[in-house]
């Protein structure tokens, strides 16, 4: 059940099989990326592979002495750019594998095109998606839906990648999906249909509790995209940006060249992989034992070694110390520059509030809070506008619901129309409407006394007191308690045992919050193994850009409002 | 976090193999579907073997357990509590799932091959055609012939599609007319103008179809260029008469064809030329994997014989291990020279290589400097001639050592059995079970029961009498000069003492275990016989012992060291003397057995009371109380051990006052002194990996002695510390010099590499002082 191990070892496999010499790995733009995810360049080096080339560009020179591996997504594009290749071959001989199922045409075609005889291998290697974590999984795909209904290419995006998964970790699953959502269904069923159509593939040896698949959509938990996140990995990714493992720091104030861009890897980076889930607090303690580990390593530059004991202790502890170094310059830059933001932009401050908009049902203190919080210069337009979108699907249908005077305050902080207008779109989106199961107020009387002594004891952490919607719907499923009428199964087959091996897959992108509780779950449930996955993993400014993608334009604030137009050009 | 990944491709295997049903030998995956598996299928037959294979899964989920802890244990390093806590809930981190197959694959090979089989056919056979064609038209001496014999040669060979069948050019679509004129491929005999016409030269034609017949008949010489076949072929063609046609516009070295066949001939062409062309790049490539591979073999070997001479082995000569290090460090100067010249192929030329090419030159260059780096610093030094003699010497010792206790061994047994006799009737005496009062002896002093070890020496007997045997044969060989059976003997003998001294450690763990178990009996019997005040006292001398435990550790422990530091030294300036010297020398190590006695006493006071922790701490004293010259020490003392300083100090540390105990322990010490210094030297000796080979005494000691210590924390076994601080001699530190340079070049080498231009100048400096160092030291060695 782990992603990242289940494509490294296709890859591995690719490798291995072509035998010993230079190799060139040749792959399209998503392959690329997938490929990334799992291999560090040194890593792949040791295995011949010295040169990494874009079946697309038309940059490649012939060099005969090579290998070729191609890894490729079964596209038509790329169909075509293989043919080209085989008809004109840059290399010795080529090993090709699709990342997905190929259909019988265009093996027939390729073997046309190869008149020269290079290729040695095709085969199908279903690594089609994005290995995050080991228990995350995303396709890296934007704006997968139109309104309610799925994009005809995402969705057969989706279907092969959820496919591919299914294939990789060797799981013929039961399907469950979220009734209240019309795509969750639309794609259970594709998928339901393309491991009909392939059965033989699907045919693995059968385990005692089948694998199950539970389809879930974003717009049932529009929340959990919208808070500031205090974990690592998640807060990196809210502030910074993670695309791909990698962090853009360019924009850093007096960033030094060679961290422009970093790269946060669990596989390879020991610190980051210990410290991943842990909060903000923690991550400054160790960061700072990482320090004084490092000084204690660093060799005394300006005192020259003197003595054979100290040149060999130099000489020992050089190859840590240049590892080490690397980690730590990385890792300092990456927690400065998040304590930068968080004090510029305020963000204890506004989180405590997002935090008590999304956990807790006070009206009154909420509505108060954010008045103040909206008064204060350093808090941005764009957390202004996600405390604004938070109260409006907390609050939509509350007796005293003041969105309006909010929408005035914002627009009278300056807040661009293009905000203000995802305020709506945000609540057209995930609004109460749309949601099959409540977000807000628990249900059940075991909830209800949970939260009655949680607010007893107090929370134990303001800034993480948020569990996504996920956690909850997950411990239900563990325990067997997931209700059939919100979650029903696809076809005739119910699972009577309690699940083992469970896939949750959430349309429109899941989020690291998310991550951080599936990581939570597979190490408190003994025999439960959860993996997570997305059209994408979200950050605030990315779901907001789903939303915007998906056609919710939002209603432009004036129209509804009294306030007149000329107010907010003062 | 690679490495806690297991090969990759290696488990799925194993895996499968582990779960096979007993009964029908079906593969199952796990072992929760075999036991499904079984309790369905085969629940009525015989009940056994389902009991076998249930413990059997508990097994297998034990050991799974247990890896998951040590993994988690490993991951853990960073101090983070998470990794425990994971175990708690019961849950498993991601991160550790087990190890899973590889995923599922499909392959279109069969169908690939299938269809381009079909391809293929077709494709040979037209190209095969047009070569035969072509080689009909060159077969003759075109230049000598009349144009109208050419034009009826060349209509022979295909037949040409007749002109008014043709009236546009099929290529360009103009009409033929009169200026417009048909041709005709030679080729294909189809028709096009002459603006689509093409034309093979002579040489082109002659290279492909002597590169056909060479295809056929493999023996040719794959290197003859083709102008010395065109040569050879077409002697009477001179190069300035083809010129010239080509002027005349004659077709005499020219063959007229069409766009397609060209096309496919020069397609053919290339790949001709691609079969006989080896770039550079290939040939220097194929040199530096040679290299790598050799390196991957030699090395681990390098390391062992390094590692054997260090401890002062005689299993590898010294000159070979120099002689390989020095072939070694030649190839790893090859890959560098090899990998830097892949890295600047070309850079001289002009036009400059393909970006593309320089990319793939750096990667080369990258990856053979990853290799070097990882792979050049496991190397270690070797010791010197003079050192190596020194090293040999102290082995033999230890050797000549180990020889007399094994002689000792017999001697002592036969005493052992003789005070066992008295130690029985005295007990008679006492009226009271020998047992009982054997116990109570026992724990008082601490010392371990007599008949019980005179039984294990017993069991031994077979082969310290071998060991004695090949060490007589030793001398013999040397007396005759013979040195291969020396050495061959030697290496017996090491690996005889080896399964000794692991006998001994087993024995002295089971031994330590009895003997918890019986303390925890004795005590009992022992509050039934003593009297109650006298009990009082015990337990008040106990509790204080308990409270300073760990203090008294530390203090008798650093004690130890010193002197175990004392002896080296010692050793080290009378080694040029005999070895006999060193034993009677008893004043300068008295201390030691002395320390360790104390020691154990005071532990058994301990033991008394938490029988629970003996078993461990014995084990700990065993390992604390070792120095390689206790036992030395020890010999010399059981001649003067009238005084018995040992006992005295164990009485007042126990505060026993009872005289009848006293009188006993008093008759039982001398020989279970050295019993006690027997087992913890056994056990010391046994417990340094086996793979390293025993050897350096003073080695060894110091690790032993770290291990055992908790307090202590400069615990480095390096061969390295060990050398300076014992000898501080100059040739060794020239050894190491060098080394660090090696080391340091490499280092210089990967910064440059990387453009890390400050590390590069804080090294050079670095390296500046080590050859100044060097060349000091050679002054003063020359001097």
């Amino acid at each position: 059940m782990n992603v990242v191990f289940a494509v490294k070892q296709y890859v591995s496999k690719m490798i291995e099989d072509s035998g010993p010499g230079m190799k060139v790995l040749l792959m399209d733009k998503e392959t690329t990326s997938i490929v990334s995810m799992v291999y560090t360049q040194s890593e792949i080096l040791q295995k011949e592979v010295y040169l990494f080339e874009r079946i697309d560009s038309s940059n490649r020179e012939t060099m005969k002495h090579l290998k070729a591996i191609c890894f490729l997504r079964p596209t038509k594009e790329n169909v075509e750019y293989l043919i080209q290749e085989l008809r004109r071959p840059k290399y010795s001989i080529y090993f090709v594998y699709f990342s997905n199922v190929i259909c019988k045409s265009d093996v027939k075609s390729l073997a046309e095109a190869d008149e020269q005889e290079v290729v040695a291998e095709v085969q199908e290697f279903y690594g089609d998606y994005i290995a995050v974590n080991p228990h995350v999984f995303s396709l890296n795909l934007l704006g997968c839906c139109q309104g309610r209904n799925w994009d005809a290419a995402q969705l057969s995006r989706t279907t092969q990648g959820l496919t591919a998964l299914l294939l990789s970790l060797k799981k013929c699953p039961m399907i469950r999906y979220q009734l209240s959502s019309e795509s969750a269904k639309r794609l259970a069923e594709c998928v339901k249909q393309v491991i009909t159509k392939e059965y033989e593939l699907f045919d693995f040896r059968r385990t005692e509790v089948p694998p199950l698949l539970l389809i879930l959509d974003r717009s049932d938990d529009a929340i959990t995209p919208l808070l500031n996140q205090w974990t690592y990995q998640a807060m990196v990714h809210e502030l910074l940006g993670i695309n791909n493992n990698r962090i853009d720091l360019s924009r850093v104030p007096g960033i030094s060249k060679d961290l422009r861009e970093v790269v946060l890897s669990a596989e390879n980076d020991e610190f980051y992989a210990n410290n991943m889930y842990l909060n903000f607090a923690e991550i400054g303690s160790n960061i700072k034992n990482l320090m004084e580990d490092f000084q204690k390593k660093k060799p005394k530059e300006q005192q020259k070694l003197e003595s054979i004991a100290d040149m060999k202790a130099f000489v020992e502890n050089y190859p840590q110390f240049k590892k080490m170094s690397g980690t730590v310059s990385k890792h300092v830059t990456v927690v400065g520059e998040l304590s930068r933001l968080v004090s510029e932009r305020n963000l204890l401050e506004v989180s405590e509030v997002e935090q008590e908009l999304a956990c807790q049902n006070d009206h009154s203190s909420a509505l108060q809070n954010m008045r103040r919080l909206l008064q204060n210069p350093k808090v941005t337009e764009f957390d202004a506008a996600r405390l604004v979108m938070l109260y409006a699907l907390h609050y939509e249908r509350h007796s005293s619901n003041s969105l309006p005077g909010l929408m005035m305050d914002l627009k009278n902080k300056g807040v661009s129309e293009k905000y203000r207008k995802l305020v709506s779109a945000v609540v057209e989106y995930g609004g109460k409407r749309v949601r099959g199961s409540d977000l807000f107020s628990p249900k059940d009387a075991v909830s209800i006394t949970k939260q009655f002594l949680k607010g007893l004891k107090g929370v134990e952490n303001v800034y993480t007191q948020h569990q996504p919607l996920l956690h909850e719907t997950l411990d239900q499923l563990i325990k067997g308690k997931l209700k059939d009428n919100q979650y029903p199964y696809l076809g005739p087959s119910t699972l009577r045992d309690r699940p083992q091996d469970i896939i949750v897959f959430v349309i429109g992108g899941a989020t690291y919050e998310e991550a951080l509780t599936v990581y939570n779950l597979n190490r408190t449930n003994p025999g439960v193994r959860i993996v997570l996955g997305g059209t994408t993993v979200h950050n605030t400014k990315s779901f907001l850009e789903e939303v915007l993608a998906s056609g919710f334009r939002g209603r432009s604030g004036e129209s509804s409002h009294v306030t007149p137009r000329s107010s907010s050009r003062r | 976090m690679a490495s806690s990944y297991p090969p990759p491709f290696d488990d799925p295997g194993e895996v499968r193999e582990g779960f096979l049903c007993p009964l029908c030998l079906k593969d199952l995956q796990s072992f929760y579907q075999l036991q499904s598996h079984y309790e369905e299928e085969h629940s009525s037959e015989d009940r056994d073997v389902k009991g076998q294979l249930k413990s059997l899964v508990q097994k297998a989920k034990k050991a799974k357990k247990k890896l998951l802890k040590r993994e988690s244990d490993d991951r853990a390093d960073a101090g983070s509590q998470e990794r425990y806590e994971s175990f708690s809930y019961g849950g498993v981190d991601p991160y550790m799932w087990e190890p899973q197959e590889l995923g599922a694959m499909r392959s279109h090979l069969s169908d690939f091959k299938k269809h381009r089989a079909a391809r293929i056919d077709h494709y040979v056979v037209e190209v095969n055609k047009l070569i035969i064609r072509l080689e009909k038209l060159t077969s003759f001496d075109r230049a000598n012939t009349e144009s109208a014999k050419i034009r009826a040669i060349e209509k022979s060979v295909v037949p040409w599609v007749s002109d008014q069948d043709v009236p546009f050019c099929p290529d360009c679509g103009n009409k033929f007319s009169i200026r417009n004129r048909r041709h005709h491929c030679r080729l294909c005999g189809s028709i096009m103008c002459k603006k689509c016409m093409e034309l093979v030269t002579l040489p082109l034609a002659s290279k492909l179809t002597s590169a056909s017949k060479e295809a056929l008949a493999s023996h040719t010489s794959p290197n003859s260029s083709p102008n010395s076949i065109q040569g050879s072929r077409r002697g009477s063609i001179s190069s300035v008469s083809s010129v010239s046609s080509v002027l005349d516009e004659k077709d005499d070295d020219r063959i007229r064809c069409c766009r397609h066949c060209k096309g496919t001939l020069l397609k053919r062409e290339q790949q001709i030329d691609e079969r006989e062309f080896t770039p550079e790049i290939v040939k220097l490539y194929e040199k530096l994997r040679l290299c790598m591979e050799k390196i991957d073999q030699k090395a681990p070997e390098y390391i062992r014989t390094a590692e054997s001479l260090n401890a002062g082995e005689t299993t590898y000569s010294l000159e070979h291990a120099n002689d390989l290090r020095i072939e070694i460090q030649k190839v790893y100067e090859l890959i560098d020279a090899l990998s830097k010249k892949i890295l600047t192929l070309g850079l001289n030329e002009d036009p400059q290589p393909h970006p593309k090419t320089l990319q793939l030159q750096r990667m080369i260059r990258y990856s053979a400097t990853l290799f070097v780096q990882e792979k050049l610093l496991g190397l270690m030094s070797l010791p010197t001639k003079d050192r190596y003699e020194e090293l040999k010497e102290k082995r033999k010792q230890e050797l000549e050592r180990k020889l007399q206790m094994a002689a000792l061994e017999t001697q002592r047994k036969q005493e052992e059995k003789q005070k066992d006799m008295v130690s029985r009737s005295s007990a008679a005496l006492n009226g009271e079970v020998p047992h009982l009062k054997k116990a109570t002896v026992k724990n008082s002093e601490g010392w371990l029961p007599t008949s019980s070890v005179s039984r294990q020496r017993e069991i031994a007997d077979p082969l310290l009498q071998q060991i004695d045997n090949i060490t007589s044969f030793i001398k013999q060989a040397k007396a005759a000069n013979r040195i291969d059976e020396v050495r061959m003997l030697q290496e017996n003998l090491r690996q005889l003492q080896d399964e000794y001294d692991q006998q001994q450690t087993e024995k002295a763990i089971e031994l330590s275990k009895r003997q918890a178990e019986e303390e925890e009996m004795q005590r009992e019997e022992l509050q039934v016989l003593c009297e109650k005040e006298w009990e009082r006292e015990q337990h008040k001398a106990m509790s204080q012992h308990l409270r300073t435990r760990s203090l008294d550790f530390r203090e008798i422990k650093q004690h130890q060291h010193e002197v175990g530091k004392d002896n080296q030294n010692l050793i080290a300036h009378i080694l040029d003397l005999d070895t006999t010297q060193i034993k009677s020398s008893p004043s300068s190590k008295t201390p030691s057995p002395n320390a360790a006695e104390q020691l154990a006493s005071k532990e058994k006071t301990v033991f008394s009371i938490k029988t629970g922790e003996a078993s461990q701490c014995d084990r700990d004293q065993n390992q604390t109380s070792l120095n390689p010259f206790e036992d030395e020490a020890a010999t010399t003392l059981i001649d003067e051990d009238s005084t018995n300083p040992f006992a005295e100090d164990a009485a007042q540390v126990m505060s026993f006052p009872t005289k009848a105990l006293y009188n006993d322990k008093k008759e039982y010490n001398p020989f279970e002194n050295d019993e006690e210094d027997e087992e913890t030297n056994g056990a010391a000796v046994s417990s340094p990996n086996p793979f390293k080979g025993d050897g350096d005494p003073f080695q060894k000691g110091r690790s032993v002695q770290n291990s055992g210590n908790p307090f202590d924390e400069s615990s480095s076994t390096n061969p390295f510390e060990v050398d300076e601080e014992i000898s501080g001699e100059e040739v060794i530190e020239e050894e190491l010099l060098l080394q660090q340079i090696d080391n340091i070049k490499a280092y210089i080498f990967d910064a440059k590499h990387s453009g890390r231009m400050d590390e590069v100048e804080v090294l050079t400096e670095n390296l500046k002082d080590l050859k100044r160092t060097l060349a000091k030291q050679k002054e003063k060695s020359n001097c």
